[in-house]
């Protein structure tokens, strides 16, 4: 149901849910959308957007990217900054799979040298990294080294030869975040990790081959070594069952804290404790060990898929290249230094299915990526196009450096799966010259492109408003999902 | 067993009913089975106890059926069969009678990560309980 009279437009890529739109909000909503993108918006996004702009401490606005639709609490698109003092975290604004994010890798061929083995190559991915519900991984973690891993993230999986320091220059926070405490993850937590680093999960997640056709910002793809024609990988996942049951098991021991503390919610998973309570410490604690088990998983599965390339390819690695561009979470957490009202302060940012874009010259971004801002990767749906991004200054204005993360869903599964009927969505990437391997009976089809906002519409959106730039466009050649 | 899979955008829910609270629960867990794979090619092959806690009626069928989304991704266990023994005071103990997961057999269906507190109902209509939940997919 489209809503036009509660809300009003502040310019053509943003609107503004007043103060007044719901009582308890204690500052406005604003959610990055155009006009075709408004006529989608829905009442219950605009509730749980409101619904965050009432919690203790929020800063400046409830944020909404324009991939928003209805999550659990806090709307998927949104973002969240709170006062350290006053504010609280929220697991909700994180979300169930922990620093589910993007990676984005570079190589030195070209589309025509993959498309002649790219039923070989994706075989081989196939293989190398299990999809789907109950897969595992080639991995069996043992205590001490689980909880190493905890701690040092993509690190950890560095040290065991797969991949190079420079890949962990270029991933979001190096990779690990600091102050993990594996003793504050339940047991369930670790028995539900043991068997899955490595596994790409199921749902919207995937790993793409993709090739650059087209480029939008030379000198920031020159600096991302990107160039049309390249063929690229793009790894969608996050912290599996590990991050889940560290989820799962905080909302509900945030339940009690929200008694303990007196905090009234509209909505029961939105569950918080004041930033500085033995909840919330302990929340961002256990928090970034699943972070960390993310980054270890994505780098795993890089590593695996370089193998299965240069297998399937019969190369050898200099000639393959294969290399990070980039790796971004978009469910996450941090707290960061921001400017309010003028004066530098550390807030607690929750992004639930949006990306850090930080601008150039950021103290944060590793020298490679200094003069052109932090990349940023929205993978879009399966049969249509994924972007990158760079950030730009004009986020730390208005949106605490932040930006959209994806296409964001329009249809339920069934109604995806009804349209599918008496189609063949196998066919139909087929015919689009996409080779897909599924585990799953109805993926492809709760997966097509019409579940989906197009994404161009997205990044459209976000370019426009000037909170990150489009730097290339990049169209899938093959498809792995659960 | 009375459930049925109700839509979401993005993930998917359970409606499941029973004449007595220990049904309802139970065809919610049959409901979930339905949503991982075709509970048709599920054989009963063995039975396990599950236990939960919460503090109350939502909390308790939460806390119980992510303790089945645990089991199923530790253990590969699938429920083709749920039986209530006990629901009150806080604790729910049940028997699931089932097989582990073989991807020969069983198709893959939705990846689930929780079962969430999103619209959760757990509501007595007419003498009749009904329950509906949404998981996170």
């Amino acid at each position: 149901m489209a809503v036009q009279t509660t809300f009003h437009r502040i310019d053509i890529c943003r609107v503004e849910l007043p103060e007044s739109y719901k009582s308890g909000m204690r500052v406005k909503g604003v959610i990055y959308v155009d006009e075709t993108l408004e006529s989608g918006l829905d009442q219950k996004c605009l509730d749980q957007v409101a619904n965050v702009a009432s919690l203790p401490g929020i800063v400046g606005a409830s944020l909404a990217m324009p991939d928003i639709h209805m999550g659990y609490g806090f709307v998927i698109g949104g973002v969240a900054a709170f006062s350290l003092d006053e504010g609280v975290i929220s697991p909700g604004g994180v979300g169930y799979d922990i620093n589910c994010g993007v990676r984005l890798l570079a190589s030195n061929l070209r589309r025509h040298e993959a498309a002649v083995r790219i039923r070989e190559i994706t075989a081989a991915i196939y293989r190398e990294v299990p999809a789907g519900v109950g897969s595992k991984g080639k991995l069996r973690l043992l205590h001490d080294d689980f909880n190493a891993l905890l701690k040092k993230g993509a690190r950890w999986a560095v040290e065991r030869g797969m991949g190079n320091a420079d890949d962990l220059e270029r991933t979001e926070s190096g990779g690990a975040i600091e102050g993990a405490d594996p003793s504050l993850i339940s047991e369930k937590a670790y028995e539900r990790g043991r068997t899955q680093l490595g596994s790409l999960g199921s749902g919207n997640h995937f790993l793409e081959i993709q090739y650059v056709d087209q480029i939008y910002d030379n000198e920031a793809a020159a600096a991302m070594g990107l160039f049309e024609g390249q063929v690229t990988v793009m790894i969608h996942t996050g912290s599996r069952g590990f991050g889940h049951q560290v989820c799962t098991d905080y909302l509900e021991e945030m339940a009690t804290a929200v008694r303990k503390y007196g905090i009234s919610l509209p909505d029961r998973e939105l569950a918080c404790a004041p930033v500085n309570s033995p909840e919330a410490r302990s929340y961002l604690a256990a928090m970034r060990g699943a972070a960390n088990f993310a980054w270890a998983n994505r780098q795993c599965i890089m590593h695996w898929t370089r193998e299965a390339f240069l297998e399937a390819m019969g190369i050898s690695p200099r000639n393959l290249g294969m290399r990070l561009v980039y790796d971004v979470a978009h469910n996450v957490a941090k707290i960061e230094e921001h400017t309010v009202n003028g004066k530098g302060t550390r807030l607690a940012v929750h992004r639930k299915g949006a990306t850090r874009a930080f601008p150039p010259g950021h103290p944060e971004l590793p020298q490679v990526y200094r003069k052109i801002g932090q990349p940023v990767l929205i993978p879009g749906d399966m049969g249509r196009v994924s972007f990158v991004l760079a950030g730009n200054e004009k986020a730390m204005h208005e949106t605490w450096g932040s930006t959209c993360h994806g296409a964001g869903r329009v249809l339920s599964r069934h109604e995806a799966i009804r349209r599918a009927k008496g189609r063949s969505i196998y066919r139909e990437l087929e015919d689009k010259g996409i080779v897909v391997m599924s585990a799953g009976r109805e993926t492809l089809a709760e997966e097509m492109s019409e579940a989906y906002k197009d994404v161009a519409n997205v990044v459209d959106v976000v370019d426009k408003a000037g909170i990150s730039r489009k730097v290339a466009r990049l169209r899938p050649m093959a498809v792995v999902k659960g | 067993m009375m459930y049925e899979q109700i839509e979401v955008t993005g993930d998917a829910g359970i409606k499941a009913s029973g004449a007595t609270l220990e049904e309802a629960f139970a065809a919610a867990a049959e409901g979930f089975y339905s949503l991982l794979t075709d509970t048709e090619k599920i054989r009963e092959e063995k039975t396990i106890e599950v236990k939960a806690k919460g503090d109350n009626l939502e909390s308790l069928l939460v806390n119980f059926l992510n303790e089945l989304v645990f089991i199923f991704d530790t253990k590969g266990m699938l429920g083709k069969k749920v039986a209530v023994s006990t629901l009150g005071n806080g604790t729910a103990t049940a028997g699931i009678s089932g097989e582990e997961f073989d991807p020969e057999r069983h198709p893959r269906g939705l990846l689930v990560k929780a079962a969430t507190y999103h619209n959760l109902k757990v509501e007595n209509k007419n003498g009749r309980w009904e329950v509906e939940v949404i998981f996170d997919i």
